[in-house]
């Protein structure tokens, strides 16, 4: 079965590094943009199973992204899970006002965003290979 | 960098402190759990102490920008889904 496809849509590179190593350490494909105009772009291109996507982005904001992939039937139906480092009930009411299945505040905690990222994906829990520190080698 | 309101710069901070807490957090996980290969006892236990002290920072500033005027709202610590 081939590997889940997820995009990554931040602004700053050591996010996107960090992120993109942990998933990959998951069996994850990954694919990055670091702005609105590029992430709207790229999942037209790569067509994910999963968009991770932050709020303050170059070239017109998160929300932007999500306004702009609801107009795309074939892409309207990914789901996606905001991260961002804006904080107030304000941003997740408005997340998930425009169709976030999840909003998860900066800094995120790698196992409970891996449970989101299989929720998401409708993957059973704990599937995915465990690290070497879960298997006692390090 | 917001030059004048508080609350602005309040927020400002708020949202980069959370972005490079992310980063330290991410990688420090990432060496703790070998995924750039494998530490010693002696360096886990040096990333461990890192980690536990950012999480410090992350509360000190929950703490300290908890009702400051113009400070979005932390939200509870608990991830919010509509799944």
């Amino acid at each position: 079965m081939p590997n889940k496809k997820i995009l990554i849509v931040d602004d700053d590179q050591d996010v996107l590094q960090g992120m993109h190593v942990r998933l990959k350490a998951n069996q994850y494909d990954i694919c990055l943009a670091v702005d609105a105009f590029s992430g709207v772009a790229e999942a037209r291109r790569s067509a994910p199973d999963l968009i991770l996507l932050d709020l303050g982005l170059p070239a017109g904001g998160g929300f932007m992204v999500m306004d702009r992939l609801k107009m795309i039937p074939s892409l309207a139906i990914i789901p996606v899970i905001v991260i961002s480092a804006r904080d107030g009930l304000g941003n997740q009411k408005r997340a998930f006002d425009a169709g976030a299945k999840a909003f998860l505040q900066k800094p995120v905690d790698d196992k409970q965003l891996l449970a989101v990222i299989r929720q998401a994906l409708g993957e059973p829990a704990a599937t995915k290979k465990p690290t070497l520190h879960d298997q006692g080698a390090v | 960098m917001p030059t004048q309101p508080s609350s602005d710069l309040s927020a400002y901070l708020s949202h980069e402190l959370r972005n490079a807490l992310a980063c330290i957090h991410q990688f420090g996980n990432i060496l703790v759990d070998g995924l750039a290969g494998k530490l010693t006892s002696e360096q886990r236990e040096y990333v461990s102490i890192m980690l536990e002290n950012a999480s410090t920072i992350r509360s000190v500033l929950d703490s300290a920008l908890d009702g400051v005027p113009g400070t979005p709202e932390k939200l509870p610590n608990k991830i919010e889904t509509y799944f």
